[in-house]
């Protein structure tokens, strides 16, 4: 069995609510303390508090290496659009890429995931690829929270510690305020999406997005497949090649990767030229 | 008063209960209608509704009596509950064997019917009335002030209920919304690098010949992506969009 083989489906099976969203039961001195916090990191901006604000302070008050928001777009696939800093970025990419994390589980429950130890077996058994990347990485807690509103899942706060260990109640409930500050700032409700959110989707595209779903257009022509397969391509192509998806999907765009469907399986990571030393540096210094 | 305070405070958690992912509006206000009549000792009980364009409709009746009443006065738009929902105030009469002259066809039908006396209560809050509840007895004689209060009370709590449910479907709405927008940017850009490949374009290009082919058929983007990433588009009807 090839290791690209181990991938998930990326399409998570969408449940019926089995826990009312929490944050209904949110006390109202949190939501002020929570928003007082949004409010410093946008004051350091100087501007009016965003989605990069609320990530920004929800990492800070959690004591967390950063946040990251994804949204549910078709099908339940989670596009990774915001994130404290790079690092986190490729981190929320992973789960997309490797179609298995605590993001999806939260989408597909409802409910919020807290995984304490991914280095434990626990983790290594529910997300075998996830735990072991993210684990290696110097990240040991991650916590997902429904970004939801009533049954709709709008998507996924993601919060990563370096430590291992769970989160105290007050920050959990802190964590449920800020899930809830997002759907806030996402909408707006005489526009539906808010500018804010406008521009964390033009911004994210413009940095990777967009060539992840181009890689995906152009691999379906080519092959003449379905979008859908030519995405799974591509990412069992990042998870074998060890490579971040929106890389594979620059070279497949300047035609510098040629990918084929099935009858022969993608590049292993055997292949020495994506897999050099001094290919992984310059990918550091690009981010 | 007929009701025991227990019975009171179970009718109201019931009421209060509309935040449940399988509310039914109709249902909900059919419950209303049937514990009114048990609890006010009135006769029946009927509740009309407004819909989003504050046009009323019959939407409740604890019995059928009542229903071709109700329905009469929307039909001629006469009748104690629309004052009632367009005052936002209760309205009353003890003796509608002497009301003609102020709903001349409300009060055949309603006599006719077998009902002598009404009380409307508006279904109000704060400034938005959403429809009214008519409370009809077969006795004359106007409501004792705790009966009304315990009305209004009803017709309050099943206000909120209802303002709360209407303020969720729409953030459901917003929602949706939401989605299309991150949707139609994943579905176009798809379209670009499918069209990279099949008609030899680089990405810029291949916009500029969505977007053409969608203004010359008159047709929206997102859409004319769709049929590009699903095969559904010949690719000649593309090159003739195509620039230089």
């Amino acid at each position: 069995m090839s290791r690209a083989s181990l991938i998930r489906p990326l399409e998570w099976t969408i449940r019926p609510a089995a826990v009312r969203v929490w944050t209904e039961r949110v006390d109202h001195d949190r939501s002020t303390r929570v928003w007082g916090a949004i409010r410093a990191v946008a004051n350091g901006d100087e501007s009016s508090p965003s989605l990069l604000h609320a990530v920004t302070a929800c990492a800070q008050v959690l004591f967390a290496a950063g946040a990251g928001l994804a949204l549910t777009s078709s099908n339940g696939m989670l596009e990774p659009l915001l994130a404290t800093d790079a690092e986190i970025g490729e981190l929320d990419e992973l789960q997309f890429s490797l179609g298995e994390g605590p993001s999806g589980d939260a989408i597909s429950t409802g409910a919020p995931v807290l995984e304490t130890d991914l280095a434990g077996l626990d983790a290594g058994r529910r997300w075998p690829a996830f735990s072991a990347a993210v684990a290696g990485r110097g990240v040991h807690g991650v916590f997902a929270f429904p970004v939801a509103a009533g049954a709709a899942r709008l998507g996924v706060l993601s919060v990563y510690r370096r430590q291992a260990g769970p989160l105290r109640t007050d920050q959990l409930q802190d964590a449920l305020v800020f899930a809830d500050a997002m759907l806030v700032l996402a909408l707006d409700h005489r526009r539906g999406v808010s500018a804010d959110l406008d521009e964390v989707i033009e911004a994210a595209f413009t940095a990777r997005r967009a060539e992840v779903h181009q890689a995906a257009g152009r691999l379906a022509a080519q092959e003449a497949i379905g979008v859908t397969d030519a995405l799974a391509l591509l990412r069992a192509h990042a998870y074998s090649s060890g490579r971040p998806l929106h890389r594979v999907a620059a070279d497949v765009m300047a035609g510098t990767l040629k990918l084929e469907s099935d009858s022969s399986p993608p590049a292993g990571p055997t292949d020495p030229k994506e897999l050099g030393p001094d290919h992984a540096e310059k990918e550091q210094e690009e981010d | 008063m007929s009701a025991t305070d227990r019975r009171v405070r179970e009718v109201f958690i019931e009421l209060s209960d509309t935040l449940v992912d399988d509310f039914d509006i109709i249902e909900f206000l059919d419950r209303l209608a049937a514990r009114c009549s048990e609890l006010l000792g009135v006769s029946a009980c009927g509740i009309l509704l407004a819909d989003h364009h504050g046009v009323l409709n019959l939407v409740a009746a604890s019995t059928e009596q009542a229903r071709l009443v109700e329905l009469t006065q929307l039909q001629n738009s006469e009748g104690p509950c629309l004052d009632a929902f367009s005052t936002g105030h209760p309205v009353q009469h003890p003796d509608l064997r002497e009301a003609q002259d102020r709903w001349p066809r409300f009060t055949a039908a309603a006599v006719g019917a077998g009902y002598l006396s009404v009380q409307a209560l508006p279904m109000r809050l704060r400034d938005t009335v959403v429809g009214a509840v008519n409370l009809f007895s077969k006795s004359t004689g106007q409501l004792d002030a705790d009966t009304i209060t315990l009305g209004q009370a009803l017709a309050d709590a099943a206000t909120i209920g209802i303002v709360h449910q209407r303020a969720m479907a729409r953030q459901e709405i917003v929602t949706e919304q939401l989605q299309t927008a991150l949707n139609s940017r994943v579905l176009i850009e798809q379209a670009k690098g499918f069209l990279t490949h099949s008609l030899s374009i680089d990405v810029d290009e291949a916009f500029v010949v969505l977007r053409s082919y969608a203004r010359a058929n008159n047709r929206r983007l997102t859409h004319v992506a769709d049929d590009v990433v699903q095969g559904r588009l010949a690719m000649s009807a593309l090159r003739s969009v195509t620039p230089g």
